[in-house]
Formats: C-alpha cells, structure tokens, sequence
C-alpha cells in the first residue's frame, strides 16, 4: 500500500517502501512517467529518490485531497522495473583520504576494498542531496562502514564516498560525512548544459580504476 | 550602474528561484523571505521575477551613478525609508547597515538587477556556487546594470502596515504534521508544539538549526528521501535543523513536521536566540495563510 502523506501544504510525499531496492526504484520511476505523462491538474513537478516521489502542486490550482486520488488511481497498474540501460564507465583514482581507514573497518587491504568497489555494476537511486549528487547502490556488504563521525566541511567534486549499503559522486564541492576512496575527473554537474545532470534514477554505472 | 562600495554581511542576488530542478539535485532558492521580496517589486513596479539583493544581518552600500527608484523592506534597516518608493538620485548612496528587527533585508531597484539566468533564475544558488551573476555573494567593487523589467508606475504610497508579517519574534510558526511522523511517538508532535525552540547561530540560506530546550525527541536516520523547504528535520542527538530555500533536496533525517508556505517568510526573519513556537494545523487553514497573503498582493495590485 503506498503510503501518501502531506510534504508541507504545497507537496505531497509518496512513499512506496523504505528499502534500497531496485524492485522500488521501478515503481517510483513507473510512477513518475505515468505522472508526467497524465499531468494532473495543478501538479508543477515531481522529485523521485530511491522508494519515494515528492509531488510539487499549485495550492491555487488543486487541492491535496484531489491530487491524492489522481495518484491512488495508479496504484496496482504500474510495471514496475527499472528500464535496462547502458552502462556507463566511471574512470576513478582509488587515493581517496579514507581508504586506509574503509580496509582497517572492513579487515581488507586497500587494493581489496578496490576490487571489491570496482568489481560490479550500480545502479542510481537518486540524484539529490546538492547539485548533481550521485546516490548509488548497492554496496557489497563487506564494505559496508558507518559515516565519519564528524563530516568534512569541504569535499571536492568528483570525490567518490562510501556509507552504509550505498556509494556516490559528489558533482559539486559541497561539505559531505562519506567515507572518501576515490575521486574522478568525470563533470556530473554543469549548470550551462541540458540536463545539468550527467546522471538519473535508473541509469547504470561501473566504476573502472585508473592510476 | 550600482556600485557595491561596501557588501554588507551576506549580500546575494535572488529572484523568486528555480523551482522544478530537485530532481538534478539543485533546490528551488530564491529569496527566503518571499514576501517582502514580492512586494518590494511590487512597489517600485517591477514585473514579479525580477531580481533583487538579499541582505542579511548588516546591508551593503551601494551608488548609483544613474537615477533610480528603489524599495526597501524585510528586516528593518534604519538607512532609508521602508516599504516605500524611494528616489534615489544619481551619484548619491544608500547605506543599509545594520538590520534589526528581522534579519534579511530586500533592495528592489526599478527595473530589477540585471545578471544572466542560470537555468531560468537569477538566484545565487550557494550549494551549487552558480546564478546570481557572479557565481558567489556581492563583492566589494562589484557593478550591477539596472534591467528592463519594470511594468508599472511605483507605488504612491508605502505598503499598508496592515498587509505586512510580523518583524519580530517570539514567533508563532505553523506546520503540517509529517510526512514522517511515524517515525516518532504520537506524543512527540504535540511536545513539540508546547516547547519554546530556541534558534541557534548556525543559521543560512540552506536551513536554520534550532535547539528545543527540555524536550529530547527521538529519531533514527531513515531512507534518503526528497525534502522540501521547511522540514523541521530531526537529528539523532535530538536536535531539530529547519530547511529553508537552499535546503538539501533529499536527506535521512526524519521529519516531524512542515512549515507551511506562507510562514516560510517568518523564518526567514528569525534571528539567532530568537523563539520559535511550532503550532500545528491542517491543511485547510495553511491554505486559508496562503490565500490571506496572495489576497494582500492582489490588493495592492
């Protein structure tokens, strides 16, 4: 049953489970399309993140209890998988600051918590947090470390993090608590080019070392 | 040509934002006191998305070396006349300085602040370091060309007292429960609503972080989902951060409670050591809020 709560009194929040789950990431973006593609009155635009859409709407234009029943009328009639796409090779340095530290957590050598890094394909959960964050998953449970206790204030663009059962990119120096191993010199961000993002929910990644 | 002689504290340009672009991850910004940015285009006839300066805590000096027609209004500077048209004459300055009571200040200028768009805004964006013309806040030396975006006559006279916010606290902040209120006891919502929060220092454009003093609510970090500007965030140590214009556009801190759109203005105002009191409603009276203020612009159309 999916899960429709107020975001405020100008969004709704729709939330369709609470696991890094590609099955979820389907749905939501099945949602989305179904969304974009029948524009209910009033909705201005949508935010998909791993098992949840965020929907935007005019307050003047609709109310939430109509925008509601638009969205429950799709419930049970989306196929949900993610759409099979290219994937898309992400040259990375493994010298980021923290790697010594992810091998001593995870009682790997650093060239262990690399192969296992590069070793497989990812998918995008969801690009969010700043302009152009990458969120990707899911991680090998052998890597799996906490967050820094304390974030940095500054991580670079291009930095490559771990946290959890995820991996990401940050696109933007931004100030970030993930675990740095990585860095590469791929531009995810630019705000003169249409997308300002290279990536979406959906696409799918690999990361390939260099030296 | 406006010449910035002196920046002021946290001096950028903002128009009403680029909202639609969080799924690239770039939050909607503009100004976070969007009503007396409305307005003070308003007042010197400016079309509704013209840009203007966004002060915050002490105001810059600016001169200008053609006439124009300005408007001041937000936070309180003692500098010039407020919430009215202004002339002001070539070669003469204005000199905001300190702002008090509120916290952020808006400069319209007729015809509005002229700077590319950026992804169809000329909002500075801070997370991104992009709009806003220069990528960053005001500098000192900086020129600013005066636009074309000017569509009425200025207002006559100063905006009706009766159709402004509030310029202080202790403030009465309304909220919609949610959306992740089942991550909490049902009591927490309530507590909440009867605690004093007290706004801290660690305060910008992105989110304002607020102690609650006496109460100690509990949360665990949940799912990375998409925020939107006044979630009341629930940290684990129990402290609260309330997003604003330039917020993160998804996070993993549960969110108790949403400030309703017409109070996002409130908040914009709050000044560290200030009272915040969250009172919750339902969606019926955050429109009846929101109709009240877009009531007020039509009024004054």
């Amino acid at each position: 049953m999916w899960q429709i709560a107020p975001a405020g009194d100008q969004a709704l929040l729709v939330t369709v489970g609470r696991a890094i789950d590609p099955t979820l990431l389907g749905e939501i973006l099945a949602l989305d399309q179904a969304l974009a593609d029948s524009r209910p009155t009033g909705l201005i635009s949508t935010v998909p993140a791993y098992a949840s859409l965020l929907c935007h709407y005019d307050p003047e234009a609709t109310d939430p209890a109509r925008l509601e029943a638009s969205i429950r009328r799709l419930e049970g009639q989306l196929e949900g998988s993610v759409p099979f796409g290219a994937v898309v090779d992400i040259p990375t340095r493994y010298d980021g600051p923290d790697l010594a530290d992810v091998a001593l957590q995870t009682n790997l050598a650093p060239a262990g918590v690399v192969a296992a890094h590069a070793g497989r394909e990812y998918l995008v959960y969801c690009v969010g947090f700043a302009p152009g964050f990458t969120y990707c998953g899911a991680l090998p449970d052998q890597l799996a470390v906490p967050r820094l206790a304390s974030p940095r204030l500054r991580v670079s663009a291009g930095s490559i993090g771990i946290a959890g059962r995820q991996t990401g990119i940050y696109a933007v120096e931004s100030p970030g608590g993930w675990n740095l191993i990585g860095r590469t010199a791929l531009r995810l961000f630019d705000p003169a080019a249409d997308p300002p993002a290279r990536f979406r929910p959906g696409d799918r990644l690999r990361f390939v070392p260099t030296s | 040509m406006i010449e910035v002689v002196e920046t002021g504290r946290w001096t950028t340009i903002q128009d009403r934002g680029r909202p639609g672009l969080e799924r690239f991850g770039i939050s909607s910004g503009g100004a976070t006191d969007w009503f007396a940015a409305v307005v003070a285009n308003r007042i010197v006839g400016n079309h509704q998305d013209a840009a203007l300066l966004e002060c915050t805590a002490g105001g810059p000096t600016l001169r200008f070396d053609s006439d124009a027609v300005i408007a001041v209004t937000g936070g309180h500077s003692a500098g010039v006349a407020n919430w009215q048209a202004v002339p002001s004459a070539r070669g003469s300055s204005l000199i905001v300085g300190r702002i008090a009571p509120g916290l952020r200040t808006y400069i319209a200028v007729r015809g509005g602040i002229d700077v590319p768009l950026v992804l169809g805004s000329r909002s500075f964006s801070q997370r991104g370091s992009f709009g806003g013309g220069f990528g960053r806040p005001l500098a000192k030396g900086d020129g600013l060309a005066v636009g074309r975006m000017a569509e009425l006559e200025p207002m006559a006279t100063p905006w009706p007292e009766s159709h402004r916010l509030p310029a202080r606290g202790p403030w009465e902040v309304r909220v919609i429960a949610g959306p992740q209120q089942d991550a909490f006891s049902a009591d927490a919502l309530p507590r909440l609503g009867a605690t004093a929060c007290r706004v801290t220092p660690e305060i910008d454009r992105m989110g304002l972080r607020m102690e609650t003093p006496g109460l100690r609510l509990q949360a665990k970090e949940i799912l990375t989902v998409p925020m939107t500007a006044g979630a009341i965030q629930v940290t684990p140590s129990g402290g609260l951060i309330v997003l604003h214009v330039d917020h993160q556009s998804t996070g993993g801190y549960p969110v108790i409670a949403t400030v309703i759109g017409a109070d996002l203005s409130l908040l914009a105002q709050a000044r560290p050591g200030d009272t915040v009191r969250f009172r919750s409603v339902d969606l019926a009276e955050a429109a009846r809020a929101w109709r009240r203020l877009t009531g007020w612009l039509e009024l004054n159309q």
